[in-house]
């Protein structure tokens, strides 16, 4: 059991990789030995993240399961892996979907599946070493690689515009990202000297902490107050919001928050079933989870200072998406918008930096991944049977597929938040906390307004689709799903009815997490009851001392002059 | 007169260059006793034996104390000896993928392995060189031998176009170099660089028009052998009508020993000297190669002339790691600290030293992505397209990945690295150079470093886009393959990959090293 005790976050990152190897290895035309293998890979992944959620002690330390070596380190890195309670949920999630997305693309894919099925395994490798990152640079080694077999999937296997689509994904993120980079570089240098500064979570975070504190203190007096500062704090006074705004720019655009989200819709139009299914559950948590992570802790007061911006864009995402979705005929590009309304409350549940907030948005990430990566499953099964996706083209379908129809059914009601769902508790939590933020009045306002919206664009859209009557021939023989579609959607009915009856057991996980990302957020705001120190500091484990590392320095040797 | 008494010690240090030339001598010797149909296979294969034996003996090297040789004419410290490693990997690839290249054109002669050996002595002696007379007699060796090569495959007008325009502005820009080296000797009275910072000193208050007027016409000697914006003119069709193997060695093992030189000069007068003007110069033409060389890489539809303006690009990366060396705090009296980073000195002192690193490592990455691409586009071309100038069209490119996954994994890698996406060395390369730009203060250059990076990875992602999202295109003719490009593709992309995953094992060995530079 000891190899689990230390590597059990590396045996779950890596075993997709390994069954990549293996399918590899395969030739290209054993197509269903190339599915078997891919699919056992991300079932036996399953298997390990779902041992590590539960191994997972909600009482116990913030990071857990950590796993920390040298690597690279005269440039102040390390290889250290670590989850807490938002992260291991995260990466539940994400090893959850893994196999279902395999057995949505045994019939959509049908050209090149061996290198279809080694992307998705890289996809599922790079996604869980973000998640897991306990290291900036590491995180964004991951962070950045998840683009390239993502492009792929968008630009090799997608619908007609493909090509423009996957470039537009990619260097949309790549420019944000680029950014932060140089962000986080430039928080390294100042955080410390040589010694001192590492670009590890913990180290950054809590170099950081004084300064930041003292810098919160001062900005909350009067004005030029700030003046007198001197060391760190004067220089996060001066950078802090440029640093800040590099992060957020990059994780803005990952979420996608409006208006910076235009790369979202084509992607998600574009792409094949798993890689819309993947984008929508996974990869835009990263944004979120970045927020969460790095943008906010580490730049409490900048943060603090953009919180009305940045709450205004959250708010008009929701009503924006919806409105945007109200105006849709393609049924895609509406789940698509419809994600940028859903992650908007995710972001304002972030930003009221309240408990109910923080731990609505939280599971709002999930809920979101479970209900819009569904949908776009369903929607795969129904694009399969007719090849369009325009709204007007269906209409009538329950009375041919009932058994479909029921399914998409049951996701909307998750989607658009009915009591009983997982999404009722998520969207409720992120408005009760709205409400009992600091933040006006107005913003939970508007965002309900959002949720009345999205009841709206979601039920007209199964209207048109599913009811009245049959109007268009090509409809009338549709066969109703068979037994793997069955049992590709079975799991996801199964936790939106889990967990919006029994949230509790996720929630215990998230809570310890969601305490902490208040009391480091609210390090920023005036009047905040300070919190414990050791409530905010960042406790993980130290690298372990190394030969490398104990190596003397080597003296400078002078020039040696031979007569 | 005094005979300067040397011994075999003086000679150690240049082992490297002696191999090639050997080799080279071997080359041209062998050739005479050939008859035109003979097999030349062996050719290739001693070339690359030379290239790995004088890398090895280049690693062995860096372990040795800095020392100065030939009396103060050239200096053996870490920073050479890892120059001569990235010349011999340069040499290594180059020479592996012109195997099947002159195999395909029935051009196969000892004459183009021994030119590539004498160029890359050229390199590695001037990446050691610490004289003008020197530095300037090594730039013409590996320019003239260059010179040759360019116009190499004499059928049709590209190769002779190309090596004409070389060679008139190569041969410009040495006497460019060597007016200013004379200014600044006449400014001295010395031309040996480990004597002149002192003189500098005293010719700064004396004559201090004729030191400046000296330094910016080196620095714009080397800025046209570096390839940097504004003297980057004949970068584009030279490496165009070159062959392609020549091309790889221009832009690893020529742009590399340029810097090398151009570093090492500088850093020696720029004691003498307010580090500002270096400053100044280098960091404007970093500005103006890295956005320009990208901006005018995206309109590119010919592969090959793309890579032309990355490497330019490149240059301009580079520069901006050279413009890093040179920030020194206000009134501090300039020097290089070039201990590990770990044996203190101050912040600066190690964010310059940083800097060198970074330079050291990103010249072996790009060397190693670009000759890898040059394979690439080598294997590719025909020799009947080369006329109508579509032998390198993207379209050339078009559904690789289902004609050769293998080859379309590999121009992946390497598009991916030069794009500077990680996990490939190409990132890792520039975050060291990023992040020593911005540890000694330049995060507004850097900025536009990866702004225009951004902008670079658009082109690089195209040529992805064409090897897996494009069909095969009609009546496609097969792709030969040969074990010379196979090997070049296996190599560079192992090494993509694997410096990028593991980069520490390198750097930690530059840190190693201990004095990266002797001086």
């Amino acid at each position: 059991m000891s190899f689990f005790d230390t590597h059990l976050l590396n045996v779950v990152i890596y075993l997709p990789l390994v069954f990549a190897a293996l399918v590899l290895a395969l030739p290209a035309s054993e197509h269903g030995q190339v599915r078997t293998i891919t699919f056992v890979g991300m079932l036996l992944d399953l298997v390990f993240g779902v041992w590590a959620y539960f191994r997972f002690d909600p009482s116990g330390a913030e990071f857990q399961m950590e796993y920390r070596v040298p690597w690279f380190q005269q440039f102040g890195m390390s290889y250290h892996l670590g989850v807490d309670g938002l992260a291991v949920s995260l990466l539940l999630l994400t090893v959850f979907l893994g196999p279902l997305v395999v057995l949505a693309s045994t019939t959509y894919i049908q050209h090149r599946i061996k290198e279809f099925h080694l992307a998705l395994l890289v996809l599922q490798t790079t996604m869980l070493g973000a998640l897991a990152s306990m290291d900036v640079l590491l995180f964004y080694i991951f962070f950045e690689a998840m683009l390239i077999p993502m492009y792929l999937m968008v630009g090799v296997w997608g619908a007609e515009d493909r090509r423009m689509a996957a470039v537009k994904f990619f260097l949309y993120t790549l420019v944000g990202s680029l950014l932060m980079l140089v962000a986080i570089v430039a928080v390294y240098f100042i955080s410390g000297g040589p010694g001192v500064r590492s670009f590890d979570y913990g180290t950054l975070y809590n170099n950081l902490l004084a300064a930041n504190q003292q810098l919160a203190a001062c900005s909350n007096g009067p004005e030029g107050a700030c003046a007198g500062l001197t060391g760190l704090a004067a220089t996060l006074h001066t950078y802090g919001p440029w640093m800040f705004a590099a992060f957020a720019l990059a994780f803005a655009i990952k979420v996608p928050m409006w208006p910076v989200h235009t790369w979202l819709p084509d992607a998600h139009v574009q792409a094949p079933v798993a890689g819309s299914m993947i984008l929508a559950g996974v990869m835009l948590k990263m944004g979120t989870y970045g927020f969460w992570r790095f943008a906010i802790p580490l730049f409490p007061v900048a943060a603090h200072a953009a919180r009305p911006f940045l709450a205004v864009l959250a708010v008009i995402g929701i009503v924006y998406g919806a409105l945007m979705c109200l105006a849709q005929r393609d049924i895609k590009k509406l789940i698509a918008y419809s994600s940028v309304s859903h992650l908007g409350y995710c972001m304002l549940g972030l930003l009221a930096v309240t408990g109910e907030g923080a731990t609505g948005s939280a599971y709002q990430m999930l809920n979101h991944g479970i209900s819009t990566g569904a949908l776009f499953l369903l929607f795969g099964f129904l694009y399969e049977r007719r090849h369009t996706r325009l709204m007007s083209d269906y209409g009538g379908i329950a009375k041919v597929m009932p058994v479909f129809t029921a399914a998409f059914v049951i996701i909307t009601f998750s989607s658009v938040a009915v009591p009983g769902t997982n999404g009722f508790i998520g969207e409720f939590l992120v408005l009760m906390g709205t409400f009992k933020s600091t933040l006006p009045l107005g913003f939970g306002a508007f965002a309900t307004l959002g949720v009345i919206l999205g009841a709206a664009y979601m039920l007209w859209m199964v209207q048109k689709v599913f009811f009245g009557s049959i109007t268009h021939r090509e409809n009338q023989h549709l066969r109703d799903m068979n037994v793997r579609e069955m049992l590709t959607t079975a799991p996801f009915i199964v936790l939106v009815a889990v967990m919006g009856l029994m949230p509790q057991p996720f929630l215990d996980r998230i809570a310890p997490s969601t305490d902490r990302y208040v009391a480091r957020a609210s390090v920023g705001a005036p009047g905040a009851t300070q919190a414990k120190d050791d409530q905010l500091r960042v406790e993980v484990m130290s690298l372990p001392s190394t030969a490398a590392a104990a190596r003397p320095s080597v003296p400078a040797a002078p020039l040696a002059v031979r007569e | 007169m005094n005979l300067p008494n040397l011994t075999l010690a003086d000679f150690l240090p240049m082992l490297p260059a002696i191999i090639m030339v050997v080799a080279a001598s071997v080359l041209l010797l062998s050739e005479v006793f050939l008859s035109a149909t003979a097999s030349r296979g062996y050719q290739a294969v001693l070339t690359v034996v030379a290239a790995v034996a004088s890398g090895a003996v280049a690693v062995g090297l860096m372990f040795e104390p800095p020392q100065e040789v030939f009396l103060g004419f050239g200096v053996l410290d870490p920073f050479s000896s890892f120059l001569t490693l990235v010349v011999s990997v340069g040499l290594g690839l180059a020479a592996l993928s012109a195997v099947g290249f002159l195999r395909k054109r029935g051009a196969e002669r000892g004459e183009f392995y021994a030119l590539m050996l004498f160029a890359s002595a050229g390199m590695s002696l001037l990446a050691m060189s610490s004289e003008f007379i020197t530095i300037f007699v090594n730039i013409e060796v590996l320019s003239i031998a260059t010179y040759a090569l360019t116009a190499y495959l004499r059928r049709g007008t590209r190769p002779s176009e190309a090596g004409f325009k070389y060679f008139i502005l190569g041969a410009f820009s040495s006497a460019v170099l060597l007016y200013g080296t004379a200014l600044l000797y006449g400014a001295t009275g010395t031309t040996k660089l480990n004597d002149i910072a002192g003189p500098l000193q005293q010719a700064l208050t004396t004559s201090p028009a004729l030191v400046y007027v000296g330094a910016v016409l080196i620095a714009a000697g080397f800025a046209f052998k570096v390839a940097a914006v504004p003297f980057h003119m004949w970068t584009p069709d030279v490496y165009e009508g070159a062959p392609t193997p020549v091309t790889a060695l221009m832009s690893a093992g020529v742009k590399a020993a340029a810097f090398a030189s151009l570093v090492r000069v500088f850093v020696t007068v720029g004691k003498g000297m307010d580090p500002k003007l270096p400053l100044m110069l280098f960091a404007t033409l970093a500005l103006l190669t890295m956005v320009a060389g990208n901006l005018m890489a995206i309109p590119q539809r010919n592969v090959k002339r793309m890579l032309a303006y990355s490497s330019i690009a490149h240059a301009g990366y580079l520069l901006l790691g050279v413009a890093a060396l040179f920030v020194a705090a206000p009134g501090e009296h300039f020097r290089l600290l070039s201990a590990s980073s770990l044996s203190g000195g101050t912040p600066l002192d190690v964010a310059r030293s940083d800097a060198l690193r970074g330079i050291l490592y990103y010249l072996l990455a790009y060397t190693f992505s670009a000759a890898g691409a040059f394979a690439m586009v080598s294997a590719l071309e025909r020799r009947e397209d080369e006329e109508k100038g579509t032998a390198w069209d993207l379209e050339r490119f078009a559904g690789l990945a289902q004609r050769r996954p293998g080859w379309a994994f590999a121009m992946a890698a390497f598009m991916l690295s030069l794009g500077g996406i990680p996990p490939t060395v190409g990132f890792m390369s520039k975050l060291l150079i990023f992040q020593a730009a911005i540890d000694v203060g330049l995060v507004g250059l850097t900025v536009v470093a990866v702004l225009s990076s951004a902008a670079g990875a658009y082109y690089y992602l195209r040529v992805v886009v064409y090897m897996f999202m494009h069909p095969v295109p009609e009546g496609a003719q097969p792709l030969e393959r040969n074990w010379g490009t196979e090997a070049a593709l296996v190599i560079a992309t192992v090494a993509v990959v694997l410096l990028g995953i593991l980069p520490g094992h390198v750097t930690d060995w530059l840190a190693q090293a201990g004095t990266l530079f002797g001086q």
